[in-house]
């Protein structure tokens, strides 16, 4: 299979605002060093909490934010190295779909000129052109023609992530960025959008990055999937296989966190202490080890690689892959004690 | 058992130049003591709106509100005056709200928020206040609590923002809390811990909880009964084990159905067909049968009426489904 996407050693990182003069302001690390591919024609996964760099990697993706280091490659061609005209013609086709359908949408425009939009500032197409496409559009997410001169706020959430769906193929692209596509929508109405998404990625052979907390959509979306913490990657490759064996102690700590209907089995729960720490002052070490619950003391001070533990699997974690070849402390192979560890 | 809360035909109207949106029609409520009853449905469905009906936080006008009683750990408060109210909220009946963020005050810090809560309910001086605030914050699990009570809400996280709600709402032991949609904005693992503690408090406090919500997950999880909501009317209610085991009303299957689960091996989502009816456009008949699937003639014409099913079990559906998903005759 043929790479669409290719990100590597990507890092973002922004300012602090404020702070004395003079002073080291600090750097929000929102994404720090990250590798990985996407293939055509599949549906790539991205999972983690909130503050954990997903938005901020997908808006490097499609050029959104501009990546402190590392180079962005979408069909071969680096992003970064692009000038303005190029990168716009580029950017046609690579679309977003945003997580809040409410804030999305300009509350002032009727749904011709919110999914024609795109079309307009191409500028290649006719009045008439663009109406017809628009119909068409329309249909195929489930609207109807009728609809045209509605405005978002006669539109349920349901039907207004569908606008924001035709807004995003309207210029045919061959790449898509989900962002949360329906975590702002009851749980009635997720299955109806994420089954457009999956109609729409057969018949238009689209590519997609599915942003998701919840692991059961991501389970059903995605062939291959990426969770993050705190900016880095710590566990990525085939969605199966990730389900089947995960190995990484957060990728546990999030499956068990995945609350079920079913009274037959009472899933282990594994229940993380504390919260997510400041992106500003990330961990030394592993970013995760004031939260797992199996961390050495070497996890401290030793960053993990992401180390391909079987064919399509990728982890970074010291249990797995034991602690690299370099100067390490005394008694790192001893658990950290547990009231250490609590943020 | 005895009854902290006996909610009996509540009707809940909106004006508006649309029409009258009928929010809630007709509900009936039970919550026994320490027991936590769960109201679930899509958003929409007039669940919130119950719920502020009965701690009185609906604004009237624009809401009309008609109920027949509701009775209050064994008082009538149907007609009591908003000072009253005043007495018993916060005090007796405390609300956890979904979003941390917008239902603190900014400008205080934590501490002298859930301060206030005691001086003005248990007439505490400010330091015996605080002292209780402190004991409260550990209570529900917050590191140093000394030190965060100090802290103004953007200076949490989300998660530790909800835990503040959920100290201010037992602060004063009330006998029933209504939290509305307590872990919506909340991720994954910081949802499971906030449900841990907030199931942990109940039973250790003895309170009642209504907890809102539209995520069946959250309520397998932790609730004793459940009542389902469309549009404004009770559909379904049963113990939640027998919800989840035999669900009656097609409705509950859809909603249950659309829960996507880690150990279904298939690739297409189970979808719910349609939307929710507009308030003020509901369907005739039931209100549900332009989305079901065993609707038939009757179903169009008349709406059925809450009917009991065995034991505590009610259902409102001219065909209810049996446990193997075939409507009855």
């Amino acid at each position: 299979m043929s790479e669409i996407l290719a990100l590597s050693n990507v890092s973002v990182h922004f300012p602090v605002k404020g702070g004395l003069p003079f002073f080291r302001r600090g750097v929000i690390q929102a994404v720090s060093d990250v590798s990985l591919t996407v293939n055509q024609g599949e549906t790539f996964g991205i999972v983690g909490e909130s503050g954990c760099g997903k938005t901020t990697l997908a808006n490097a993706m499609i050029g959104m934010v501009k990546p402190t280091a590392g180079q962005v490659f979408f069909k071969g061609v680096d992003l970064n190295g692009l000038a303005t005209d190029e990168f716009k013609k580029m950017r046609r086709q690579m679309q977003m779909i945003f997580q809040d359908p409410y804030s999305s949408l300009n509350p002032r425009f009727n749904v011709y000129q919110i999914v024609s939009e795109p079309m307009f500032i191409r500028g290649e197409d006719s009045e008439e052109e663009m109406k017809a496409r628009v119909v068409e559009l329309l249909q195929l997410v489930g609207l109807s023609a009728d609809d045209l001169y509605r405005h978002p706020s006669d539109f349920s959430g349901g039907q207004r992530q569908r606008l924001g769906i035709a807004r995003a193929i309207s210029l045919n692209p061959s790449f898509l960025v989900c962002d949360e596509p329906v975590s702002a929508l009851d749980v009635s109405i997720h299955a109806q959008i994420l089954n457009l998404l999956v109609e729409l990625q057969e018949q238009l052979n689209l590519t997609y990055v599915f942003i998701s907390h919840n692991l059961a959509d991501v389970k059903k979306m995605c062939d291959r999937m990426a969770v993050m913490y705190l900016g880095k990657i710590m566990e990525s490759g085939g969605s199966d296989k990730i389900f089947k064996k995960p190995l990484h102690p957060y990728t546990q700590a999030l499956l068990a966190a995945v609350l079920d209907t079913s009274f037959d089995e009472r899933r282990e729960q594994i229940v993380l202490q504390g919260d997510i720490p400041s992106p500003i002052n990330p961990p030394a070490g592993c970013r995760f080890w004031q939260r797992c619950p199996q961390a050495m003391q070497g996890c401290k001070t030793v960053p993990p690689d992401l180390v391909e533990v079987e064919e399509d699997h990728f982890v970074a974690c010291h249990l797995v892959n034991g602690f690299p070849d370099v100067p390490l402390p005394e008694g790192f192979e001893d658990p950290v004690p547990k009231q250490d560890s609590q943020v | 058992m005895k009854q902290v809360l006996k909610l009996r035909n509540l009707k809940v109207v909106f004006p508006t130049s649309y029409g009258l949106i009928r929010a809630v029609e007709s509900v009936d409520l039970d919550i026994g003591d320490r027991e936590c009853v769960a109201l679930v449905g899509e958003s929409g469905c007039g669940k919130t709106v119950t719920s502020q009906a009965v701690m009185r936080l609906l604004e009237t006008p624009p809401a009309v509100i008609r109920v027949d009683s509701i009775e209050f750990d064994g008082q009538e408060i149907k007609d009591c005056s908003s000072k009253e109210m005043q007495e018993i909220r916060g005090k007796d009946m405390a609300m956890i709200f979904q979003d941390a963020m917008t239902s603190l005050n900014p400008v205080m810090t934590v501490g002298n928020q859930i301060d206030e809560m005691y001086m003005r309910h248990q007439g505490d001086s400010k330091k015996e206040a605080r002292e209780k605030t402190v004991r409260a914050l550990e209570l529900i699990g917050l590191p140093e609590p000394r030190a965060r009570a100090n802290s103004f809400p953007h200076q949490l996280s989300g998660g530790m923002r909800q835990r503040v709600l959920l100290a201010m709402a037992f602060a004063c032991m009330p006998k029933l809390i209504i939290a509305d949609e307590p872990t919506t904005a909340l991720d994954v693992t910081i949802q499971a811990q906030v449900l841990k503690t907030l199931r942990g408090m109940q039973q250790g406090c003895g309170t009642s909880l209504l907890l809102v919500t539209h995520d069946l997950s959250v309520v397998a999880s932790i609730a004793d009964t459940v009542y389902v909501m469309y549009s404004g009317k009770i559909v379904e209610k049963a113990p939640v084990k027998e919800l989840f085991t035999a669900p009656y009303h097609p409705y509950t299957v859809g909603l249950m159905a659309a829960v996507p689960r880690l150990d279904d091996e298939k690739r297409k989502f189970t979808q719910i067909p349609g939307t929710v009816p507009h308030p003020a456009r509901k369907p005739s008949g039931c209100y549900f049968h332009p989305r079901c699937e065993y609707a038939r003639e009757i179903c169009r014409k008349e709406m059925p009426p809450l009917q009991s099913l065995g034991g505590t079990r009610k259902v409102r559906c001219h065909y209810p489904l049996t446990a193997g998903g075939e409507s009855h005759e």
